[in-house]
């Protein structure tokens, strides 16, 4: 017995082969048939346009979805501005407001949580302003704010402000008890307490909703650049539907989803940087 | 004794609060009342949009227009979202077939679909439908795709010792245990779906929450904008809360962690 | 006992490999055990070691890499399986949860609660019933998991671990109650543990396995009269005996 212990016999040695060839075929065979799937939905996309079932008028086939992107690099025409232009005034509107929430909404979360009165003389009104979606404010603030960059930046403001606060308080509010009273046996200020306990602890669900709030200030610009806006993604496919051009809608809602995209991954990497305490489950 | 005095002063705070903001609303608006109406032209506006309807529609009309563009497409949502969430997370070659094209689509915000559903459907009822199915369908499939994947697997033993087919060990097994992610997933959209409702509505509707505030902008009526807000605000919420009590009854079974 | 030791599983020169990439893990390395017909067997094991995955293999979860399990008289559909953790399931009822294999296998309502409710009642959970598993103890909680695996009246039950997660007193009372269970519903019984002490308080026969890979080490017979006493002279010498005899690092 102990002969076989050290040594893995042929029978056992082959059905491992045979395991871990099954396993790759089947890695394999799982590519496939994405590949098979996502060529099939463009074919059967391409063939409905180019047959006639849809009308062209409407929808435009993926062939010309790709001309068309490519003819946006360099061409302003037909909605004004080429590709890059409408990405960089989108990016800068989108950060401008978002950062703005994240430096404002993260702290206030946080303190809210652990100051108990604060949370009580703020949560209230908070309550009152969540439940109305950010698109809701775009005439208002146009009111109040013109049809500029401002308006615009405060509704994605409001949009990616709400998860940063809740989601840092909630962070704050779950801190275990433990932990506070480790800190507070071990002599800490309240405010020592806070900063290396119930901050930290409360960090991994303050970046959720850092990232809940990017997609929120994302969805939130589309919005407010089809209701106003004289550039950006958003008024592109805005201007693609005026001018009856699905083309450019398309390359635009597509762009938006790249870029929407790229954002959270970026995000993401930048979290694991952050939050490394915190075992991936 | 302490607890109750901690109570009454909390009372006392959020009074405050809300009192608070009242005030300031008062202070801020009595400046420009035209440009920033006061509460009590708000509260006005408001008695006034119940007597006299908009497009002959009364509010309550407005309220319902939008709440069964959500419904729908919730219901819609969910039979589809639950159905292929299912089915993906408990076969990968399914999930292997339709996720790459999820994915490429997941990433585009439901509000920049408005474009082109307009255009292929023009600005009937259908397509504010389909925009708000948009918002709903993607976080319900999502999540029972990953609620079914992540299944305990000693939930699945159970099954397999006692030999459940597929049929059985969805009915007993998975979907239960999928039940809490299914439902936080149509939590989600909901809130997403009385957004996209909103953001149509302002784009193309005669009818409507969403069509009131664009109404309000048009006329350049603010007290209009404002009521239209609030009743944004306040259904979303009671959408919420009853879907919450939705969820403790198929969910009571949960321990709270 | 001796005399009529019948053969109810019989494990043949059984191994169990994973392959990952590029290493070989062998968890279970040529075991041969006989289990005989209503016997408490005790396999006794270090923690990582192999003795869940050669368990799998005996309900046929998993199977060998190399050998075969047989069972004689029966067959592997024949089985109750007592979790490591408790696996009762959260959304159904104590009562859904025993009755579970027998819903499983299409038996008639009335007759599978008849069933359950005489197991609910024999594990001790009468007026439990409709409880749901939030209500219930660690401890309760495993005697459903017992109740649900009597309940299509297997003729071997496996368990693994089944009170390890359980604080030290809840655990006393549970070896104290599976045995009184198993006294009543005599059953052959593979239970699979890390602790000495319970083996030596719960078996008719142990198995101390080796650390990764698992391989048969030892058996001790254990003659001692039950109820077993932990401070008994005659117990402890046979724990020390076992613990001096094997380098389980528990």
């Amino acid at each position: 017995m102990s002969d076989n212990s050290k040594q893995i016999s042929t029978e056992t040695a082959n059905s491992i082969q045979i395991e871990a060839k099954a396993k790759r075929r089947e890695a394999r065979q799982l590519l496939l048939i994405s590949t098979v799937s996502v060529l099939v939905f463009l074919c059967l996309w391409e063939l409905a346009v180019r047959a006639g079932w849809i009308d062209s008028k409407y929808l435009c086939a993926p062939t010309m979805v790709v001309e068309t992107f490519l003819q946006k690099l360099t061409d302003p025409k037909p909605d004004g501005a080429v590709l890059g232009v409408h990405i960089i005034t989108s990016l800068r509107l989108v950060l401008v407001g978002y950062l703005t929430a994240v430096i404002i909404g993260v702290p206030l979360g946080l303190i809210m949580g652990y100051y108990h009165t604060f949370d009580k003389l703020v949560s209230p009104i908070f309550e009152i302003v969540r439940p109305i979606p950010p698109i809701a404010w775009i005439p208002l603030s146009i009111i109040w704010l013109g049809v500029g960059t401002t308006a615009k930046a405060f509704i994605i403001f409001l949009a990616a402000f709400v998860p940063c606060v809740i989601n840092s308080y909630t962070g704050v509010k779950l801190t275990p008890v433990v932990y506070l009273n480790v800190a507070k046996t071990s002599g800490a200020s309240n405010w020592e307490v806070f900063w290396t306990v119930s901050r930290n602890y409360a960090m991994p669900l303050a970046f959720t909703g850092i990232q809940v709030a990017l997609g929120n200030a994302w969805s939130t610009l589309v919005a407010s650049e089809l209701l106003a806006a004289t550039a950006g993604l958003g008024y592109m496919i805005q201007q693609g539907r005026s001018l009856v051009r699905p083309d450019v809608i398309i390359v635009g809602m597509l762009t938006i989803g790249v870029i929407g995209a790229i954002l959270t991954t970026l995000l993401s990497k930048l979290e694991n940087h952050v939050v490394k305490w915190r075992s991936r489950a | 004794m302490k607890k109750n005095q901690i109570k009454t002063r909390d009372m006392l705070l959020s009074a405050l609060s809300i009192l608070g903001l009242i005030a300031v609303w008062f202070l801020v608006s009595n400046s420009k009342p035209d440009f920033f109406p006061t509460p009590m032209a708000t509260i006005e506006r408001l008695i006034r949009l119940i007597e006299k309807p908009v497009m002959k529609i009364s509010i309550l009309g407005h309220v319902l227009a939008s709440l069964k563009r959500v419904v729908l497409a919730l219901i819609a949502a969910i039979i589809l979202g639950v159905g292929i969430g299912l089915f993906m997370g408990w076969n990968k070659k399914v999930r292997a077939a339709i996720n790459p094209i999820l994915m490429a689509l997941r990433p585009i915000p439901p509000i920049a679909w408005i474009p082109l559903i307009i255009l292929l459907f023009g600005i009937g009822e259908f397509p504010k439908v389909l925009l708000v199915f948009i918002g709903a369908f993607f976080p319900i499939v999502m999540n029972t795709m990953s609620g079914v994947a992540l299944v305990e697997d000693m939930y699945l033993k159970v099954g397999k010792i006692y030999k459940a087919n597929t049929a059985q060990m969805l009915r007993h097994v998975v979907f239960p245990a999928a039940m809490p992610a299914i439902l936080a997933g149509i939590k989600i959209a909901i809130s997403s779906g009385w957004m996209v409702v909103v953001a149509a509505e302002m784009l193309s509707s005669k009818s409507g929450l969403g069509f009131l505030i664009n109404r309000g902008r048009d006329s350049y009526d603010v007290a209009l904008i404002m009521v239209a807000m609030i009743l944004i605000g306040v259904v979303g919420a009671l959408l919420s809360a009853v879907f919450t009590l939705i969820e403790r009854k198929l969910c009571g079974w949960m321990s709270k962690e | 006992m001796d005399e009529q030791r019948v053969v109810k599983v019989h494990l043949e020169n059984i191994s169990k490999s994973f392959a990952s990439r590029k290493m070989i893990f062998e968890a279970v390395n040529h075991v041969t055990i006989d289990v005989y017909k209503n016997e408490f067997l005790v396999l006794l094991g270090p923690g990582q070691c192999g003795k869940t995955v050669l368990l799998n293999m005996v309900s046929g979860l998993e199977t060998p890499t190399e050998g075969k399990v047989e069972f004689i008289d029966s067959d592997a559909t024949d089985l109750g399986f007592v979790f490591q953790k408790t696996a009762v399931f959260p959304w159904k009822t104590v009562m859904e949860n025993v009755e579970m294999p027998l819903e499983l296998k299409g038996v008639p309502k009335a007759e599978r609660r008849e069933r359950a409710q005489y197991l609910i009642d024999l594990v001790g959970l009468n007026g439990f019933e409709n409880s749901l598993p939030k209500q219930l103890s660690g401890g309760m909680k495993q005697r459903v998991g017992i109740a649900r695996a009597y309940c299509n009246n297997p003729q071997v039950l496996l368990m693994d671990e089944p009170f390890g997660a359980l604080d030290a007193q809840t655990r006393y009372q549970m070896e104290e109650e599976i045995l009184r269970i198993w006294e009543q519903e005599k059953r052959t019984v593979i239970f699979v543990t890390n602790n000495i002490e319970e083996a030596v308080y719960l078996a008719d026969r142990i198995i101390v396995l080796s650390a990764c890979p698992a391989t048969v080490k030892e058996v001790y017979d254990i003659a001692l009269p039950r109820p077993r006493d932990y401070v008994d002279t005659e117990f402890l010498r046979i724990r020390e005996a076992i613990e001096a005899n094997t380098d389980l690092a528990l």
